[in-house]
């Protein structure tokens, strides 16, 4: 983040004009009761468009999705304008659009209603009136006086880093898709999209710190899904549920100090190295388990299933971790050596660390994170089956790289791995939600990863400018 | 300036692209061109007589398999044979290799061995059939992960002089002798809608998880499933087909996503698989809508006995694959020994008794059975 | 590291003796010798192992690895790694087999179509991965679903069937002898050998992967370089998904699924070095030959496939574990 030329322009109230704006007509939308008629119920728009069948949903058709959209779009402009005044022309010229869109659609909205019921516009509701007056002053507003260019606010350093960009993301589409269905907003279906991955957020702390030394493990699939095994059967077998969930943690350990023992003191790249395991393991669970699920745990083992103080357990252990691992790699001497071990080893061993117990200290963690990601996974269910978990390292990797976690080493924060879990799995379901065609489903996916990844290096190079 | 219009640019390109799927709204019905054959409309005890009638239909038909080349006459010798189902590590060919090796050790003369890729891959399970075939087995039996893709290396195991059949997922009918059907696809088909009709009504809205659309067995359930429920249950409203691999997660993620996108529209999930079942139950019992939405699925009664138990699923549809592994090891025998050939009518298949050729090459173990809470403790497969 | 030894003049002509020691302890040297003995040990557990046939129908098998393996060597060479190439072999089948049965194209368009396809894709990687500067390794995980979302979405899960016999003598068929597809594999391995060894273009990668800033300062168009061979990994996976379609005679949008491990796992595993700079077509080779030849010995004595992966696993450790030591060595 350089220097920019120019003396900074104070910031003045007038900036926050669009995001002013832009909270009048949204809050007039979804806050303020809709039209009264008794046949119909009070009623808010957004009830009025959720009640519609879903797979009837045409997008821009019916013209109710059009205020929140261009609400949403004015929003986002005075945000930009906030941040950076420097294209306060351009902002307001695209926010008048933006205005502009609402008052067509009320154009469009009297040629309809007003043929067949002439006693409408009577009816209409003052949260009506609101949303007209604030899309006309979004027009108006192209006329009021700008702040001088070149100046950059302490705001930006709030989407100065990618966990910002994937939260900003995760909001983003949270709200494009609860317009658009307003089923995906309610509270059960937010809770299930947080849980539901948590045992890859978990996973991915872990592979953060892998990575951030410069290394990778590729064997976590294999392992989530031995350990989930061993751990099943064991309760099964009749030891106390704590016990049983301890032991994945240890084996997890054991495993992780194996490959460690490997990468730093046999210096096997660690590509080799789990690519390897990953086939061990896998062969170990499927000769031992003999694709025989576990069943009849008892009651008490089902840790994922808790919910304590009414947060789902899962939630609960997925933020406890990254708040930890985020603290403990920014601030302990260990975390931050990982840093220095993936930016250059070289300094790092300068430096006087041991870049060997460091290696093995990085991947003990990462199977005892291993280890409880499996625990998360073995409790969800009432069976626990006797296969890993399909293709899931490379979830896992994803979510680490989408997070910002330079593969090459020495940078990103398990802040950023969790928050691109928790936008995976947000993606997953919302392309259900608007109804993608089920065939289209992983390439839509896999744009909006490529999306996000891009959105992060424009970023930077914004930055570099 | 001009990074703004190529940040814009970029963007509606991207939208351009999302919208592009948007508006290819297909309701996937499984159709891969294939004729479809509902059977007709009912409940219970019907079913089989619609056996019955289609097996005389199916008598027209000539025997279409395969032929193994002449080789040594194995008539009462041991034989040994590879078992090569789509994949190993999973409960369901868990189920139909304990059934194979009850045959093999029942008729004394037969010794199986089971190995297959750990992961449904076709190339992979191509090349394991093909290093059988040179070590030199009497017989080989196959679930194949794609009916045409498995043909080659059939084939040219025929033309080595062994003999080869199939169970559970079928091949081209010409690279291989026989195939053991484990029940009809409309046989299924009815039953799943039938329990769900039955439970839910006949105006019931529901949706289907299944393992992915390119699964060749699960593809053709659910389009003779839409064809039955189109011609008996015109009410029956269809929401969406998602997909979820053979993914314990995902199937229960997906079976969450269902339930919070219809809410109290949905009435029934049909799960597609031995691992959709048990985990879209479990994400029901989990929401609690037991009450509202019913779960009907193909799975082994192992992983559903915590659900049947708990109330929350009341049918678990499925064959006995423990008796189809049975059955296949004893077509083969007696294949090898000469006691069935084409043009033959039925097959003693040991304590599984006669069972009738259908399809022209097709020995069908039976019409598909439905756990319930009372029987499903009597299992253990 | 290998090209600068390689032009290190010797102070006088080695014996050959010195000569044979050298190639024996080079790393495609201690690869070699540990596929000789597990081809020993495999021959001896079953006759049926070393025959001509069998030999020549694994390398029917492996043909598509392989041809994929030699871009990947490059790839990693120069420090990057392409996962998406499973997604473009898939995704080839499925365009071929779409503009053959849906679009009507003759056949032998399609086949184009598919390759032309299979190589954009390719060259859209490279073009990110150089242009906009996305890491190889996001860039190729970010495809890796989107190709695959592409296949699924262009057949909406049907698959094309019934191509004409000409179609299949690619992949099922044999020329003097050998397997046909074979032989483009080991004139492609001999070209590309070839290149990577003794051309500017060899040179030129593993000076990017040795050292990317410095092969930019020297004038090296590194971009061009990257972006050819990224492209380059698009086309093979996609001659490679001709072949397979040819080989199993029917199109399925997931085939070539977790490919990139197999041809990531059989490269490293040749000796080339994940993180850039060295590594040999040779080695790589040795490296398909070696788990082809272990996946079919062991099933051929009676190994099932479940602790045929344990093994090759054990055996890709091992075989790095002993070559890291005997450089060492070699080293001091």
């Amino acid at each position: 983040m350089s220097k920019t030329k120019g003396a900074p322009v104070p910031r003045r109230p007038l900036h926050f004009i669009g995001i002013a704006l832009a909270l009048v007509i949204i809050g007039a939308y979804f806050l303020l009761p809709f039209v009264v008629q008794p046949e119909r119920g009070p009623s808010t728009v957004a009830i009025l468009t959720g009640s519609k069948k879903a797979n009837e949903l045409g997008l821009f058709k019916t013209g109710l999705e059009v205020i929140p959209l261009a609400g949403l779009g004015i929003l986002l402009l005075g945000i930009w304008n906030v941040i950076a005044p420097a294209a306060s022309r351009a902002i307001s010229l695209l926010m008048s659009v933006a205005g502009l869109l609402i008052a067509v659609y009320y154009i469009n909205f009297f040629r309809d209603y007003a043929a067949d019921e002439a006693t409408f516009i009577n009816n209409m509701d003052i949260a009506f009136w609101i949303m007209l007056v604030a899309g006309v002053l979004a027009v108006l507003q192209i006329l009021i006086p700008r702040g001088l260019p070149d100046e950059r606010y302490r705001i930006m350093k709030l989407f100065g880093n990618q966990e910002s960009v994937i939260l900003f993301g995760l909001l983003l589409l949270i709200f494009i898709i609860g317009i658009a269905n307003p089923r995906f907003l309610q509270e059960r279906n937010i809770s299930d999209n947080l849980q539901g991955n948590a045992y890859i957020a978990v996973a991915a702390l872990g592979m953060t710190m892998v990575i951030v030394t410069g290394n990778i493990d590729i064997s976590v699939g294999s392992l989530v899904g031995l350990l989930a095994v061993i751990s099943g059967r064991l309760v099964v077998a009749g030891l106390p549920a704590p016990l049983a969930w301890l032991a994945p943690l240890i084996v997890g350990a054991g495993f992780g100090a194996f490959i460690g023992f490997l990468v730093a003191y046999l210096r096997i790249p660690s590509i080799v190295v789990t690519l390897g395991m990953l086939s061990i393991i896998k062969g170990i669970l499927i000769i031992w388990a003999g694709g025989e699920r576990v069943r009849d745990m008892p009651p008490e083992y089902f840790l994922s299933q808790m919910r304590p103080l009414g947060i789902p357990m899962p939630i609960i252990i997925m933020v406890v971790l990254t708040i930890v691992v985020v603290l403990w790699m920014r601030y302990s001497a260990t975390g931050r050596a990982f840093y220095a071990l993936g930016g250059n080893a070289e300094a790092a061993r300068l430096s006087g660390l041991s870049q060997k117990r460091l290696l093995m200290t990085v991947f003990i963690l990462n199977g005892i994170f291993v280890g409880i990601a499996s625990v998360m996974y073995s409790t969800q269910f009432n069976i626990i089956q006797a296969t890993p978990p399909p293709a899931l390292e490379l979830s896992v990797i994803t979510a680490s790289v989408v997070g910002g976690v330079s593969i090459l080493g020495g940078t990103g924060t398990a802040l950023g791995s969790t928050l691109a879990t928790l936008l995976l799995n947000f993606i997953r379901s919302a392309m259900i939600f608007i109804n993608v065609s089920p065939f289209w489903l992983k390439a839509v996916q896999g744009l909006l990863i490529l999306a996000t990844v891009l959105a992060d290096l424009i970023r930077r190079r914004r930055q570099r400018l | 300036m001009k990074k703004t219009f190529a940040i814009t640019l970029i963007l509606a390109l991207l939208l351009a692209l999302i919208s592009m799927p948007l508006s290819a709204q297909d309701r996937w019905d499984g159709a891969d061109d294939l004729a479809v054959n509902p059977l007709a409309c009912g409940m219970g005890d019907e079913m089989m007589d619609e056996g019955d009638d289609m097996e005389e239909d199916m008598e027209m038909m000539e025997y279409d398999g395969g032929m193994a080349a002449m080789g040594d006459d194995m008539a009462g010798m041991d034989i040994t044979l590879v078992d090569v189902p789509k994949l190993v590590g999973i409960g369901y060919f868990a189920a139909t290799t304990l059934g194979q090796q009850q045959a093999a050790e029942e008729l004394g003369n037969v010794s199986v061995t089971t190995d297959a890729p750990t992961e449904a891959n076709i190339d992979d399970q191509i090349q394991v059939i093909d290093s059988y075939i040179t070590a030199g087995v009497d017989g080989i039996l196959f679930a194949a992960n794609d009916p045409v893709a498995i043909a080659p290396v059939l084939r040219k195991a025929l033309e080595a002089g062994i003999h080869v059949v199939g169970y559970d997922a079928n091949s081209e009918p010409d690279a291989r002798e026989w195939f053991v059907n484990q029940a009809e696809f409309n046989g299924i088909a009815k039953a799943l809608v039938d329990s769900l009709a039955d439970q839910m009504g006949e105006d019931a809205s529901f949706g289907i998880v299944t393992s992915t659309f390119t699964t060749p067995n699960q593809a053709r359930w659910i389009a003779e499933m839409w064809a039955y429920a189109s011609e008996c249950y015109p009410d029956l409203e269809w929401l969406e087909t998602l997909e979820a691999q053979e993914d314990a997660v995902l199937s229960f993620q997906q079976a969450q996503t269902l339930l919070n996108k219809y809410g109290e529209d949905l009435d029934g999930i049909f799960a597609m698989t031995s691992v959709a079942t048990p985990n879209g139950a479990d994400a029901v019992q989990q929401a609690g809508a037991c009450e509202d939405v019913a779960v009907v699925g193909l799975a082994t009664p192992n992983g559903m006995k915590p659900y049947v138990n708990s109330g929350c699923v009341r049918d678990v549809i499925l064959w006995n694959p423990v008796d189809l592994g049975y059955a296949a090891v004893y077509v083969m025998r007696a294949v090898v020994d000469g006691e069935f050939s084409p043009g033959d009518a039925s097959v003693m298949a040991g304590r599984l008794g006669e069972l009738v050729v259908v399809n022209g090459s097709e020995v069908l173990l039976g019409p598909p059975f439905t756990f319930t809470a009372e029987n499903i403790n009597d299992f253990d497969f | 590291m290998k090209s600068a030894q390689a032009k290190e003049p010797s102070p006088r002509n080695p014996t050959v003796s010195e000569k044979l020691r050298h190639l024996v302890i080079s790393q495609e040297g201690v690869l070699f010798v540990i596929m000789l003995v597990s081809v020993l040990f495999l021959a001896t557990r079953t006759d049926k192992f070393l025959t001509v046939d069998n030999l020549l129908q694994q390398g029917r098998f492996m043909t598509e690895v392989g041809l994929i393996a030699i871009p990947m060597t490059y790839i990693i060479i120069t420090g990057g790694i392409d996962l998406s190439v499973g997604s473009i072999l898939g995704l080839t089948a499925i365009v071929l087999g779409w503009t053959w049965q849906e679009l009507g194209f003759p056949l032998e368009l399609a086949i184009i179509t598919g390759i032309l396809s299979g190589t954009l894709a390719g060259f859209v990687n490279g073009l990110f991965i150089v242009r906009v500067g996305v890491p190889p390794l996001i860039m190729t995980l970010a495809t890796l679903a989107l190709y695959r979302g592409l296949a699924e979405g262009i057949s909406e899960a049907r698959s094309a069937r019934g191509y004409p016999e000409w179609f299949f003598q690619l992949g099922q068929g044999e020329f003097l002898g050998i397997p046909t597809q074979l032989w483009l594999l080991i004139i492609a391995v001999v070209v590309f050998g070839i290149v990577l060894a003794r051309t500017r273009l060899g040179r030129a990668l593993y000076a990017i992967g040795n050292n990317e800033t410095g092969a930019r300062f020297s004038g090296l168009t590194v971009n061009r370089h990257l972006l050819f061979i990224y492209t380059f990994s698009g086309f093979m996976s996609a001659v490679a998904g001709y072949i397979f379609v040819s080989r199993v005679s029917t199109t399925r949008s997931d085939m070539g699924t977790g490919m990139e491990l197999d041809v990531i796992a059989a490269v490293v595993l040749g000796g080339t070095s994940i993180f850039g700079g060295t590594g040999s077509i040779p080695g790589t080779i040795i490296g398909v030959v070696l788990i082809q030849l272990l996946k079919n010995g062991l099933t051929l004595s009676g190994v099932t496939s479940d602790a045929t992966i344990v093994v090759i696993g054990s055996v890709l450790i091992f075989a790095i574990l002993v070559n890291n030591f005997i450089q060492s060595r070699r080293g001091e």
